[in-house]
């Protein structure tokens, strides 16, 4: 371990609040634990060293000018993390009915120990950083959404770093039976700086989460964090997930179906140029039986980036009448690139209908040429045909809105690249 | 049509004894054609014969190396240009396999086609709204249903919407020269008729087309001004369109080249 990191947690142990609990359970974990190497398996293809060198150096002021971005069409409700400091005015903020946003170290004490008993309980404590995050975070921010409500407009949850600045965000949200949410979370800034961004989601019987990852931090930002799902019966999740690498990102994705019938579809695609490096890894358990889970994941990796993705499905031994389904598809745009893909299925229950595989391709040679029979040149049918393999899991944003917000972005990203 | 010419009656294609390869295997054996701006050739012959060969050597497909010859379309060396260069400079092949290009619309790609030639002649682009205009005629033209335009390019078509689709890369490119290789093939007869009269529309006095096919019967639809068998890589018989209806009633056996037994294959 680093020193900054030694000294965070000799600080967190110093902390007593209604978080103590679990702080120091977490504490107690970390002690425990090895920290991990490239011989740790989920950590075999990512290098901590950007996390171990990250200098504690104290943050710059936050350049407040910074705006949010503007996507057209999209209408949310703002909470914003600035160098980990949550800077939402709730009390200025119109909620709609059946929709309740706290921060917990702000909450009555029985609030605070029904969060307690649920925080932490989502995202798994194999995740170093997540048990990092729960030794470090200075609060939770929880959002509630009422059993029936349908909540318009959806939330935007941005966390934003400056130079030099650390941050540890914490949110808990809490579908209630037949609730329905639009979330999108957001990571950016391309300074050195560090986050661990993790968000627990409880989806109740029902209920009907709409999830949104931009995992967008470039450049010197280390970014390491997690979104963690658990489905209620009949519940409905509909998460994309978008990654653009820095020198280290890393996102954990963790869905349990805990009711049966529930519903469960990642899309996630990352574009890597330079030497940047992102990583998922997407565990689902199928604890019960009768759930569904559809998982595409795509990736495209040029110049000397790298690309990791760890995709496990685990259905036990009475999630019968599972469906499961996972699909990796990857696209080297250079050999010096390097894409590392595990999907892996563990299936203990016998009537199942299962599905995964992987592939990573250069580019169509034929399709370019037939693109360039027409007239269109070299690098234009590139363009058209890496964002082709991208665009298909666009189109299936449920949100137009963000899709029209993130399609520019990615030509522009596509037209930076080379093919070599 | 070509008799009715009388602004050039110099030649728009000249292929002069052209000699190319794939993976080092010889396919064309010096293939000689002139084709005049208006006419429409036919080119029959064997399977293997280098049909698809000559459609793919003049367009710039990577793996066909050209070993000697000369192509030159409307004075210009193709042979020297890129595959975009090719086809900006008036060349179009219908393809026999058109490729699918899933998550790439077919409106975004015809654009895409129809900007870069623009943009190569120096004229100005059109604007969305004009081009889904004119694509939207073209898919009328080649009665494929408009959803097509969304759809990724050939992505999930049948043999003969491909077909279509390339007719409608056509009709919305206007080349110099059109080939069309085998654009028949795995076509009904509705489907046949339309892709015909999407060519005989665009038939003028400055567009020549050269018309692969098997079978007379799409030259019932595509009348041509003369027809050539290809045979082992060069041209061994030419004649107009009576020759087609020939080779119909006796095949090819009659036309190959003797083998050195002397025998008549």
């Amino acid at each position: 371990m680093s020193e900054w990191l030694n000294q965070a947690i000799t600080q967190a142990h110093g902390v007593s609040d209604w978080l103590s609990p679990k702080r120091d359970q977490a504490l107690a974990a970390l002690a425990d634990i090895r920290w991990p190497t490239r011989k740790t398996e989920a950590w075999k293809y990512t290098s901590l060293r950007p996390v171990e060198k990250f200098s504690k150096t104290a943050p710059a002021a936050f350049n407040t000018s910074q705006e949010l971005a503007q996507i057209e069409g999209f209408e949310c409700l703002d909470l914003v993390f600035e160098n980990g400091q949550f800077v939402t005015d709730l009390n200025k903020l119109a909620l709609p009915q059946g929709l309740t946003i706290q921060l917990a170290s702000q909450a009555n004490e029985a609030t605070q120990a029904a969060i307690l008993a649920k925080f932490s309980s989502i995202k798994p404590e194999r995740h170093v950083f997540g048990l990092l995050n729960d030794a470090l975070t200075q609060d939770v921010l929880v959002i509630e959404v009422a059993d029936n409500a349908n909540i318009v407009p959806a939330l935007r949850l941005t966390s934003v770093l400056g130079l030099a600045a650390q941050a540890h965000t914490r949110v808990f949200v809490v579908l209630g039976e037949h609730a329905k949410l639009t979330i999108s979370e957001h990571y950016v800034g391309n300074e050195e700086s560090l986050n661990t961004g993790f968000v627990e989601y409880e989806i109740g019987a029902d209920a009907r989460l709409e999830h949104y990852r931009f995992a967008l931090q470039t450049g010197k930002a280390v970014s390491l964090g997690g979104s963690h799902f658990q489905l209620g019966e009949r519940a409905d999740l509909n998460s994309t997930l978008v990654g653009f690498g820095s020198d280290l990102s890393r996102v954990d994705v963790d869905m349990v179906h805990a009711g049966e019938n529930a519903y469960a579809k990642m899309n996630a695609f990352y574009l890597l140029d330079g030497k940047e490096l992102f990583d998922l890894h997407a565990t689902v358990e199928h604890a019960v039986p009768n759930g569904t889970t559809l998982e595409n994941v795509r990736i495209i990796a040029a110049d000397q980036s790298k690309a990791v993705f760890n995709g496990r499905i685990h259905i036990h031994r009475d999630a019968q009448k599972t469906l499961a389904e996972l699909n990796n598809r990857n696209l080297l745009m250079s050999n010096k690139a390097e894409i590392n893909t595990k999907p892996e299925l563990e299936i203990y229950a016998d009537d199942v209908r299962c599905a995964h595989g992987a592939t990573v391709a250069e580019i169509d040679k034929k399709a370019l040429y037939y693109m360039q029979s027409r007239g269109i040149s070299r690098s234009k049918a590139q363009e058209l045909l890496n964002f082709g393999f991208i665009n298909e899991l666009i189109d299936q944003m449920p949100s137009q809105a963000l899709a029209e917000w993130l399609r520019p972005q990615m030509r522009e990203k596509f037209a930076q690249m080379e093919v070599k | 049509m070509s008799n009715t010419n009388t602004k050039d009656t110099s030649s728009l294609l000249t292929i002069k004894d052209l000699h190319a390869s794939v993976e080092e295997k010889n396919i064309l054996k010096g293939l000689n054609l002139e084709i005049k701006p208006g006419e429409v050739h036919a080119i029959m012959g064997p399977n293997g014969a280098g049909k698809s060969t000559m459609g793919y050597v003049l367009s710039g497909r990577p793996g066909y190396a050209v070993e000697q010859g000369s192509a030159q379309l409307d004075g210009v060396d193709l042979l020297e240009l890129d595959a975009e260069e090719r086809a900006r400079a008036g060349l179009f092949l219908a393809f026999q396999y058109p490729v699918e290009i899933p998550g790439v619309s077919n409106l975004e790609f015809l654009k895409a086609s129809v900007d870069a030639q623009r943009e190569a002649r120096g004229e100005d682009a059109v604007t969305s709204a004009e081009f889904l205009k004119l694509a939207k005629a073209a898919c009328k033209q080649v009665d494929l249903p408009l959803a097509f335009l969304k759809r990724g390019v050939n992505e999930g078509f049948s043999g003969g919407e491909k077909k279509r689709n390339e007719i409608m890369q056509m009709l919305l490119l206007q080349p110099k020269v059109c080939i069309l290789d085998e654009t028949d093939s795995g076509l009904d007869i509705d489907a046949l008729q339309v892709v015909a009269e999407g060519v005989n529309s665009q038939r003028s006095s400055d567009r020549s087309f050269i018309v692969v096919t098997h079978y007379q019967r799409l030259l019932d639809y595509i009348k041509p001004d003369f027809v050539h068998v290809l045979s082992d890589g060069k041209i061994v018989k030419s004649g107009d369109a009576s020759l087609a209806l020939e080779l119909e009633a006796q095949g090819y056996a009659w036309l190959q080249p003797r083998d050195e037994e002397g025998q008549s294959a």
